[in-house]
């Protein structure tokens, strides 16, 4: 029996037995019936000492999201809080197609940065994980696009495929493809900015899923190699069931980093052309910063922060699910 | 809008104040020699804040003038800082907003009027006053001081103008036996002689971080006698004559004037395709010979639209003061100082862009400054601000429409050439005000 089986079974020999194993469980459970006094001013204590640091983490994280709360309920601008209009962002932004638009990109560019940069950085785990000569400088080379800055590698991808007269886009024309404007075209410039989230997320993917493929018992291998199963067939029934609580949470950290993506669209297409690929955070920073609304602004990014909160928590109660499995 | 802020109990800036204060009150007792502070009082430092207006020297010489000002007794020197603009919004909004901002800064063109709404701009109807005395109103060039205007008084001190004007390429307009263009039909004829050797007559960019689009299409339409903001102050691009500027562009773009991938062209593309000899007209601000090294980039003079008017667009570029100063005397001191020694950084030809002041525009150096003297020679008595055709001085609403999405989108939309001129129009008024 798991330590979750005996939680949720509520096994009263549970806590022996963990206690036997050596293993605590260290404030889920309720107190002793009678605490001593002395007991209770140790907890006083305690609350007294850890004061400051949980003053400290309010102020850091609680009034920052208070006050934008705050602010995405007035009309107010860059350096005041304007008048108070209830929950009229919320509803104009709500009503708006820009906005619709924004979060319809936002969706795609998730769905493809998520999926498109575990598939990729999986094979490559996959492929590093049989031992390769020099496995070490692919895998130093394989990290780049994720380690060098994202504004030298946006400019690096706007050099490639700008301007007629760039590398991409004269390879495209000598290969019988005309003239191809990767930027300018409003379907090739949202595949474009989606294959640059692929290209420059899959090395994080590809250490997530590596890590997790390391702990995997190379005798479980083994022994399905003796019950006669394929190479896929291990793939599907062994690896992938035991590295899945490490790809569900490289989905959810994924899933974060691309909503929450700015660097990458502003620096490629500043969500153009003709707002083909604004997402809802460029949407979210020119609202606030260049149309100098932070009320409508914020609650974009409010309105954001919902989403994730619910896909994460989805998602959670997955990797919940993992364990218990 | 100060109002309301002031009379809440709790308000984001009290909280910071109260922090800030608390945080740094045993560091101030520490450095306090027991004497009084310098930041309060009279002679308190003056905070400068300036932009990066052109390349690296210019704020080297900028800060040169700044340090080398000696104030008068019982006032405070002045300080130089610099603020990039790509953060320059929240870089300003939150100074200002934790009380922690410059006394004199420049920066957006319509930073001082959106501040001077909210209650955070020192008028500079005092300094003007001073200038009247000593003669230094008479050298700014006319109409300087109108763009300046605002119902309670003057919101900032004119500085430079940003223009956006056309160039040329000499040797390849030579090489190509092209007549430069003085009319858009004429334009319209090299247009299409250029197309057939590759090149483009309307060269622009519309890309991230790149305004220059649609601010020359804006252009083209004061050009034409239109422009974007009537009589009331109000955003209504939709109307006959930028109909007929934007009819006029997409026969451009029909005969080839626009590269096609312009739309997100960013300034280092624009300046590698005047580099790589695809642009041979085209619209930027002064300054485009520095910033692409081309010798042979002039600066071309207006053309008459085809109703017969000149025109363009250009920016007002101010300094401001504002009201959170050690010092309004000590402010004003020190922008007196600076608008009198600022000819240094045309002399030194660090700043490209049209000096306000007459005694500049005539000076030896800046006649070598051959974008700025093109600028001032050809555009300055026809350029318009974007208040046009409503009035010159320009407000804060502008700000809904300059350099917003909507407007870039637009610029987009217009240089693709894919849709009707009046839809655009109608299509950006309507994005602008659900904005």
């Amino acid at each position: 029996m798991t330590v979750t089986e005996e939680r949720a079974t509520g096994s009263a020999g549970g806590g022996l037995r963990r206690a036997r194993r050596g293993v605590g469980n260290a404030g889920s459970g309720p107190g002793p019936a009678g605490r001593r006094p002395h007991a209770r001013r140790g907890g006083l204590t305690f609350l007294f000492l850890a004061l400051p640091s949980v003053i400290l983490v309010l102020l850091l994280t609680a009034y920052p999201l208070v006050y934008a709360a705050y602010q995405s309920l007035h009309q107010g601008t860059l350096i005041s809080d304007g008048p108070f209009v209830g929950f009229k962002n919320y509803a104009n932004q709500l009503s708006s197609a820009a906005f619709w638009h924004a979060a319809g990109f936002t969706l795609l560019f998730t769905v493809v940065g998520v999926f498109g940069s575990w598939i990729v950085g999986l094979v490559f785990a996959l492929v590093l994980k049989a031992r390769l000569p020099a496995s070490g400088v692919f895998k130093v080379l394989l990290l780049l696009p994720w380690v060098v800055p994202v504004v030298v590698t946006a400019t690096a991808w706007n050099w490639l495929v700008a301007t007629p007269q760039s590398p991409l886009p004269v390879l495209a024309k000598a290969l019988g493809f005309g003239d191809v404007l990767f930027l300018a075209d409003p379907t090739l410039a949202i595949i474009l900015v989606c294959l640059f989230k692929v290209w420059v997320s899959f090395p994080f993917m590809m250490m997530m899923s590596s890590s997790a493929l390391a702990a995997v018992d190379t005798n479980v291998y083994e022994a399905a190699r003796v019950d006669g199963a394929n190479r896929w067939q291990t793939f599907r029934h062994i690896s992938m069931p035991i590295i899945a609580r490490s790809t569900y949470i490289s989905w959810i950290l994924m899933t974060i980093f691309c909503v929450n993506d700015f660097p990458t669209i502003f620096l490629l297409t500043g969500g153009g052309p003709a707002n083909a690929t604004m997402s809802l955070v460029v949407m979210a920073y020119t609202t606030t910063f260049q149309s100098f609304q932070p009320g409508p602004g914020v609650a974009i990014a409010f309105m954001m922060t919902l989403v994730l909160v619910v896909i994460s928590t989805v998602l959670y109660r997955q990797i919940r699910k993992v364990d218990i499995e | 809008m100060t109002d309301q802020l002031q009379s809440k109990g709790f308000s984001r800036r009290g909280f910071l104040g109260f922090a800030g204060a608390a945080a740094a009150l045993p560091l101030l007792a520490a450095c306090s020699g027991g004497g009084g502070g310098s930041s309060g009082g009279k002679g308190g430092i003056i905070k400068f804040w300036n932009m990066p207006w052109a390349s690296p020297a210019f704020n080297v010489k900028d800060k040169q003038i700044t340090l080398a000002y000696k104030p008068p007794k019982g006032l405070g020197a002045a300080t130089y800082q610099i603020v990039q603009w790509a953060t320059f919004t929240q870089t300003f909004g939150s100074a200002i907003a934790s009380n922690t901002g410059p006394a004199v800064s420049s920066g957006g063109g319509l930073q001082a009027f959106q501040y001077a709404a909210q209650g955070k701009i020192a008028y500079a109807d005092n300094l003007i006053a001073t200038f009247k005395k000593d003669g230094t109103y008479d050298d700014f060039v006319d109409g300087a001081w109108d763009a300046m205007k605002t119902d309670k008084g003057y919101a900032a001190v004119p500085y430079a103008y940003d223009m956006r004007v056309m160039y040329y390429r000499k040797s390849l307009i030579e090489k190509n036996n092209i007549t430069l263009p003085t009319t858009w039909d004429e334009w319209l004829a090299v247009a299409k002689d250029l197309k057939k050797v590759g090149m483009y007559a309307y060269g622009v960019g519309g890309g991230a971080g790149n305004n220059v689009g649609v601010q020359s299409l804006i252009s083209l339409m004061i050009n034409n006698g239109g422009g974007v903001f009537d009589a009331d102050k109000k955003f209504n691009p939709v109307t006959d004559k930028n109909i007929e500027a934007m009819d006029f562009v997409r026969e451009l773009i029909s005969a080839g004037a626009v590269d096609p991938s312009s739309v997100t062209y960013t300034p280092d593309n624009v300046y590698a395709q005047w580099k790589a000899n695809k642009f041979v007209i085209g619209f930027w601000s002064p300054g485009l010979s520095v910033n692409t090294g081309l010798s042979d980039i002039e600066v071309m003079p207006p053309l008459k639209s085809r109703s017969g008017e000149s025109g363009a667009l250009y920016f007002p570029n101010n300094l401001m003061m504002y009201k959170e100063t050690p010092s309004q005397e000590g402010s004003e001191a020190f922008l007196s100082y600076y608008v009198k020694n600022m000819h240094q950084l045309w002399d030194s030809q660090v700043f490209s862009s049209v000096p306000v002041l007459k005694s500049i525009v005539n000076s030896e150096p800046f006649k070598k400054n051959k974008d700025g003297l093109g600028a001032a020679k050809y555009y300055l008595p026809v350029a318009k601000t974007l208040a046009s055709p409503g009035g010159q001085a320009v407000f804060p609403a502008i700000a809904t429409m300059d350099g917003t999405a909507p407007s870039l989108a637009f610029g987009q939309v217009m240089l693709a050439g894919k849709t009707d001129s009046k839809k655009a129009l109608q299509d950006w008024k309507t994005a602008v005000e659900s904005a």
